[in-house]
């Protein structure tokens, strides 16, 4: 019998082309409360990728909300076609080949979504199917990519692309308090796509199988990460409670189980960790409660420290990297772990 | 079930005892399969270790063929496997402990012998290297020794082995032995003891800033477990 499980056939990433290192988004916006520079430098984070924005006559950044939405698609347009490009180029896919897209962001409100605009910008088919995941946070590249595979494995042999686009120096404010800081020392702006298929024509390509998801949503921590309006600064504003790694961490076993179980697997018979690079001490946690050493980390660790928290797409990073260190081996399981707003951890299978 | 090893599993205490005397690739299996159960079903909150071991058995393999390297790996994972229980692990040597012998030795939580039992790691002088025991000898006893014991294959004696910290202790009857080392574990809270034991292996190679993540980390799995809750209960109960 054909197995109709999606096969993930293709990643590709993109950045904004300026990268700056820690202390260089702290001397440009002329940061000196000692607080503030010892939580950027001391982050784990090297470098990040962003858009930066230009400084008013004290130093600091000035953006409207309303320059900040049009920052917003303006560098989604710029990554996230290249994202695609560097997906569907190594693939040897056509963009008119695509049937079906899904764009992730959660760092700008717009409609009509990302969806249309790559179509009209890259030349997509004009019935290619199309949905935008919208305000689901770092976790929803897993979401989507729940949604792509179900389309994918519903449509046999069609092609099935998912893009995360983050422009996450969009979505800030500047107050010199200490919550806006921990969120402007961590987030960098990133696209990542992936396109998948499910085909007997892919059989014998190195192409992993998605075999299935579990989430867990963490009720009572609803409000531990929310991107919500800031009336003071007219802004939409991050905030991220300080005990979410740790709320994360208690409750990462319950989906890795649960997802191993479904497949009668044990954590030892997982050669590969995808786990979204949201910050140091989460991914300790994680590290500590699903039982995980730093060698299963190591991507987390090296996205986290050249990219900083890229939110959605960050995992695919992670998977970029880990295929070319060229050490998977066929039949090799891979778990898939995203952590977001809700507050959630998603997860899923992949076989080689 | 087994052959080259025995095992058995009463109650809160399972015992693996090395009944061939020399490594070979089943006996590596028949390890494998039983971590497999430790890991998967058992219900023993300790695991005892008993015997002895020379070391590889060179019988094993075919002099004309280069050995396999993954092979090396896959004895290493199974010995890392055993460091990382969560039984409490207590090693009862009743002879020699040898190269591999030896590694899975300094793999458990405590470690008994008779006073006769001597230890060491012969591979140098044969050409080829004692495993990991590189890594995990030096951060027992420190660099200067395990240069000399590793690169003169120097045979210890139990009471050097004492002194060295590599054993807790001798005792000629090795009953007496392990009760002495069960008294001294006390209650076996295998969360606790799992991580305690994670953050000591860690420690050598972690820098402060990045071991107090992880104890912070792990510090709150553990005092999130019932075991420390129900300790909570009862020492407030006390007062």
């Amino acid at each position: 019998m054909l197995d109709a499980r999606p096969r993930i056939l293709s990643v590709g990433t993109a950045n904004p082309p300026e990268r700056y290192r820690q202390t260089e988004v702290l001397d440009r916006f002329k940061v000196d409360d000692p607080r503030i520079r010892s939580l950027f430098t001391s982050s784990h984070i090297q470098t990040r990728h962003l858009y930066m924005p230009p400084t008013g006559a004290d130093g600091a950044p000035s953006e409207t909300q309303g320059e900040l939405l049009a920052k917003h698609l303006r560098g989604a347009m710029e990554i996230g076609p290249q994202a695609v490009d560097r997906c569907l180029g190594p693939a040897g896919v056509d963009v008119r080949a695509v049937d079906h897209l899904v764009c992730i962001s959660t760092t700008g409100f717009l409609a009509p979504g990302l969806t249309a605009h790559l179509m009209k910008k890259m030349g997509f088919r004009e019935d290619c199917s199309r949905a935008d995941i919208v305000g689901m946070g770092c976790n929803a590249g897993l979401n989507g990519l729940n949604l792509s595979a179900a389309w994918a494995m519903a449509n046999p042999g069609r092609y099935s692309l998912m893009v995360c686009i983050e422009i996450c120096s969009a979505a800030y404010v500047f107050d010199g308090s200490m919550r806006t800081a921990i969120v402007n020392s961590l987030f960098g702006d990133g696209s990542a796509a992936v396109l998948l298929r499910a085909s007997e024509r892919d059989e014998r390509a190195f192409a992993p199988k998605i075999l299935g998801f579990n989430s867990h949503l963490i009720a009572p921590a609803i409000a531990a990460m929310r991107y919500d309006w800031d009336e003071e600064a007219g802004k939409f504003s991050f905030f991220l409670d300080r005990d979410i790694p740790y709320v994360v961490g208690a409750n990462a076993e319950k989906p890795v189980k649960r997802l191993l179980d479904a497949h009668g697997l044990r954590r030892r018979h997982i050669s590969h960790w995808l786990v979204h690079s949201g910050g140091k001490k989460v991914v300790d946690a994680i590290k500590y409660n699903v039982g995980l050493s730093d060698w299963d980390v190591r991507h987390t660790h090296s996205v986290l420290r050249d990219f900083g928290n890229l939110s959605s797409g960050s995992f695919l990073f992670s998977f970029q990297r880990l295929l070319d260190e060229g050490r998977v081996k066929r039949g090799d399981y891979g778990v898939m772990m995203t952590m977001g707003p809700g507050s959630t951890i998603e997860t899923a299978l992949i076989r080689w | 079930m087994y052959e080259t090893i025995a095992f058995e599993e009463q109650g809160e205490v399972a015992t693996l005892r090395l009944v061939r005397e020399r490594i070979n690739v089943k006996q590596l299996r028949e390890l494998e399969r039983v971590c497999d159960y430790l890991e998967d079903h058992a219900t023993a909150k300790l695991l005892v270790l008993r015997g002895h071991s020379l070391g590889i058995d060179f019988a094993d393999f075919d002099p004309r063929e280069a050995l396999d390297i993954h092979g090396f790996n896959k004895w290493e994972k199974l010995v890392a496997r055993l460091e990382r229980l969560s039984q409490a692990t207590i090693a009862l040597a009743d002879g020699d402990c040898v190269g591999g012998g030896f590694q899975l030795m300094l793999a458990c939580d405590l470690r008994w012998a008779v006073p006769g039992a001597r230890f060491w790691f012969p591979e140098v002088h044969l050409g080829f290297l004692p495993g990991m025991a590189t890594w995990r000898l030096a951060r027992y006893v420190g660099l200067g020794h395990a240069r000399r014991m590793v690169l003169t294959c120097e045979k210890i004696d139990g009471a050097a082995a004492v002194r060295y910290g590599l054993l807790d202790g001798t005792d000629p009857n090795l009953d007496h032995a392990l009760a002495t080392a069960r008294a001294a574990f006390g209650p076996t809270h295998a969360v606790a003891i799992t991580l305690a034991r994670r953050l000591l292996i860690e420690s050598s190679e972690t820098g402060y800033e990045d071991a107090l993540g992880n104890f912070l980390a792990a510090q709150h799995r553990a005092i999130s477990q019932t075991a420390f809750l129900e300790t909570l209960k009862k020492e407030r109960g006390a007062t």
